[in-house]
């Protein structure tokens, strides 16, 4: 009966506060379906089955590791944002006389109809675009296969029991932080300004040291081992720098330029720097997070790309020639004489042979004469073949018929001889399938944990456009009865806005500018080391997210006016 | 000559989906004179806070005129409305109004740099207002870390610096204790004396017994008025209150 009112309470709240609770259920929509569908994707028969399936499997259930730890932390992320919005709400409860526990039965409530909510809206999309997701996963990874794909009980169970965990783990920190505070701190918290910390400049200094420092190491790395060494302590530099320079270094430079009285006491300048200044201080931590959660999904989306793009290249690196033969012998016992050169090519002949009647299978010609020899140790192959004029799916047929060809003479030369033969064969078809299996799965993974920080970034760039809207009311309004005129304190807002908004952005582009060095070195270790192709991948993808953020930047700002009213 | 004329200004505001009509202010007219200190008072919804800020180009009337130096509002265009009451009048707002982002001494500039003016003539200009407000040692202090009153009589600061010909006070002392709204007042009767013309309105007899002459509306109209004689403000303060009381109980046509 009693809890039937907290659980009002809670409707009544969600319903009230729309502009907070829409954007949070959509985010966990968009997650709990991305997260269904990679775990309906890992399970799934329908995958498993197909030729190169395996390897795009075992590909997700490493992403899906992966993921499950980023979409904890960011869930749990947004929760303390939200909820670090509210103290002055909690505050309130408090003085009306609702006890502690209370509030944290109410707010339990409202976590789980969010969650709930959000959840049932992902498991819908995930059914609704989960063929679509499939289909074009197939795609990716050159599949032709119409297999249909459901969304296994396995994938349901796993996806219920990481989002009640979320449930559990966000409900008892939220119960722990309305437990800690104190009515009347609560009320008063927003208000609270911040003085400027006596390390301001010390800090400035070292966070534009340390970004600096990081993106010459990162620029001047040209060795792929070294580039896979240095990348994650580098990462590791750049998002701290990044948290300094953005909390620090903005407003040490606003400070300096302050200073200058001349500069600063200029009616366009005034009320844009000390607007500035406080606008920076409240959202350099969102502000920070915004650029590195951006920066993670252009190098996420750019690197998968790369490989995806430069799959046919890597895989001519590593199969000069579309059919390599080679042949090994091993002792069976001590003693034995290894077979004479003759004798070697004699079976180096057989073998050609054997290639030569299984193309004729499939209608394909070829003659011995088409054959290259390997004549040097550098050289992994004794013998090779291109066959331009063969298409991958024949290739393919043609190389299980060899293959099984190759698999009975080699049983029959070892039944009848001392030393053993092995089978040390390839060919550019089979490697082409495994291969786009992988890259074309990595993309697809690329793109769903691009989806994931997507997301998290544009539910942050959101809630700060609407608490900017209130501050903005006030100082407006202020603003106007003390002289200035609309027109005047529209522009000036506006450009606030745009620059608060934009530096983000400009900062994630100079990220990605240094580290487009270091990731091609990274890339390199596939053999990938077309650096125009990565260049334009990276650019590619940058191009996408401005374009993207852009469009959030329209949404927010829409939300943004109606809360200012101009 | 009359500095501030205020002739037979009606406001009617539509309220709601049927349009029904309210009539705020109903043919309201009084002067100011140059050296005033005019105190308004009345009950909540007696249209004091809508006639002050018709006075202050924030709104504008139905129908009526207000003039300024012989001066019609009417002809302020909307666009130079604000440059207008930045240089002829000074505001002070029961919630300060003051902005977070800036220190005291910025706030105070405010109005100043919008104009444009020099950064040495503002100092100038600033000290002996700092001064004669005792805020010398705050001015670079946030608002957020000074008391209520002294963010008041920052605002003062604001309002006086670009000498304006009309300081216009919205409940100045509403959110004061009584100890600030004494030093505010004493800062307005200090300033008075100084030649400044004051239009403030209140709730508070205290705050008005200050002043030199009385307003008094009621229900969108001027009530009644009365003159300071030579008297203390303790004699002024209590036909203050006598007054609201008949103000308060005029509606059975004592009067």
């Amino acid at each position: 009966m009693f809890n039937a009112f907290y659980a009002k309470l809670a409707l009544a709240n969600i319903r009230r506060d729309k502009r907070t609770y829409v954007p949070h259920i959509i985010a966990t929509a968009v997650i709990s379906g991305v997260y269904l569908l990679i775990a309906g994707l890992m399970f799934s028969y329908g995958l498993a089955n197909l030729t190169s399936g395996k390897t795009t499997q075992a590909m997700f259930s490493f992403g899906m590791v992966v993921f499950s730890i980023f979409a904890f932390f960011f869930m749990l992320y947004v929760n303390n944002f939200l909820i670090g919005r509210r103290k002055r709400e909690f505050g309130l409860y408090a003085v009306l006389g609702l006890e502690k526990r209370h509030v944290g039965r109410v707010l339990r409530w409202e976590n789980l109809f969010t969650l709930g909510l959000g959840l049932i809206l992902g498991i819908v999309c995930a059914l609704i675009f989960g063929q679509l997701a499939f289909w074009i996963l197939l795609k990716l990874i050159d599949c032709a296969d119409g297999s249909r794909f459901v969304i296994g009980a396995r994938a349901y169970a796993m996806t219920l029991v990481f989002f009640g965990g979320i449930f559990i783990v966000t409900s008892v920190y939220n119960t722990l932080r309305v437990r800690i505070a104190n009515p009347m701190e609560l009320i008063r918290a927003p208000k609270k300004g911040e003085k400027d910390s006596k390390l301001l400049w010390p800090l400035a200094i070292l966070g534009v040291i340390m970004l600096a420092g990081a993106y010459y190491m990162a620029w001047r790395i040209d060795n792929s081992a070294v580039a896979l060494g240095m990348f994650f302590p580098l990462v590791i530099v750049v998002i701290i720098a990044t948290y300094i320079v953005m909390e620090y270094g903005s407003i040490a430079f606003l400070r300096a330029v302050k200073a200058n009285k001349r500069i600063y006491y200029r009616p366009s300048s005034f009320i844009a720097i000390s607007g500035m200044i406080q606008r920076m201080r409240q959202n350099a931590r969102s502000l920070a997070t915004i650029c590195i959660l951006s920066t993670m999904l252009v190098v996420t989306v750019s690197g998968t790309l790369s490989l995806y793009a430069g799959r046919e290249e890597m895989l001519h690196e590593f199969n000069p020639h579309d059919v390599e033969l080679s042949i090994h012998f091993v002792d069976k016992d001590n003693g034995y004489p290894l077979p004479d050169k003759a004798e070697q090519e004699r079976i180096m002949g057989d073998i050609e042979q054997l290639l030569i009647n299984s193309a004729a299978k499939h209608g394909v010609k070829i003659s011995k004469e088409r054959f290259v020899a390997g004549y040097d140790d550098s050289q992994y192959y004794d013998a090779a073949i291109d066959m331009p004029e063969v298409d991958q799916r024949t290739g393919l047929a043609i190389m299980e018929d060899f293959y099984d060809a190759l698999d009975a003479y080699h049983d029959a030369y070892n039944r009848g001889s001392a030393c053993c033969l092995v089978r040390g064969s390839k060919d550019i078809y089979n490697e082409r399938a495994l291969n786009y299996a992988m890259y074309g799965g990595l993309l697809f993974l690329g793109v769903f944990f691009g989806m994931l920080f997507l997301a998290v970034t544009v539910l942050i760039i959101y809630f700060k456009q609407i608490s900017e809207g209130y501050d903005d009311k006030a100082q407006f309004d202020i603003l106007q009865k003390v002289g200035m005129d609309d027109r005047q304190v529209k522009a000036t807002i506006n450009s606030q806005v745009l620059w608060v908004f934009f530096i983000p952005l400009g900062m994630t582009l100079l990220h990605m500018l240094f580290a487009s060095k270091i990731m091609s070195c990274m890339l390199g270790t596939f053999q990938l080391n077309d650096y125009a192709l990565i260049l334009r991948c990276i650019g590619a993808t940058c191009a996408a997210f401005m374009l993207l953020y852009l469009i959030v930047y329209k949404l927010t700002a829409r939300v943004y006016y109606k809360i200012v009213r101009w | 000559m009359e500095l501030l004329k205020v002739s037979n200004i009606t406001k009617v505001y539509n309220t709601g989906k049927g349009m029904r009509q309210f009539k705020a202010l109903n043919g309201v007219s009084f002067d100011v004179h140059e050296g005033e200190f005019v105190a308004i008072m009345g009950p909540s919804g007696s249209g004091k806070t809508t006639l002050l800020n018709i006075l202050a180009t924030l709104d504008k009337p139905t129908c009526g005129e207000v003039l300024l130096d012989g001066h019609s509002f009417n002809r302020v265009k909307d666009s130079e409305s604000a440059r207008f009451r930045r240089e002829h009048l000074g505001f002070v707002f029961q919630d300060f109004n003051l902005l977070d982002s800036f220190n005291l001494k910025d706030n105070i500039l405010l109005p100043l740099v919008l104009s444009r003016m020099d950064v040495n003539e503002m100092e100038r200009r600033l000290s002996p207002i700092a001064k004669m407000l005792g805020i010398e040692e705050l001015l670079t202090k946030f608002p957020y870390e000074v008391s209520g009153g002294e963010k008041q009589r920052a605002a003062v600061a604001r309002a006086i610096i670009t000498d304006p010909r009309i300081l216009l006070a919205d409940e100045p002392t509403g959110a004061l204790d009584s100890k600030s709204s004494k030093r505010l007042l004493d800062n307005f009767a200090r300033l008075n004396s100084q030649g400044k013309t004051i239009l403030m309105v209140t709730h508070s007899a205290f705050a008005a017994s200050y002043a030199s002459r009385v307003l008094f509306i009621r229900d969108g109209g001027i009530f009644s008025q009365i003159y300071r004689a030579e008297e203390s403000n303790a004699a002024f303060f209590d036909r203050i209150v006598s007054n609201l009381s008949v103000l308060s109980e005029g509606g059975n046509g004592l009067v």
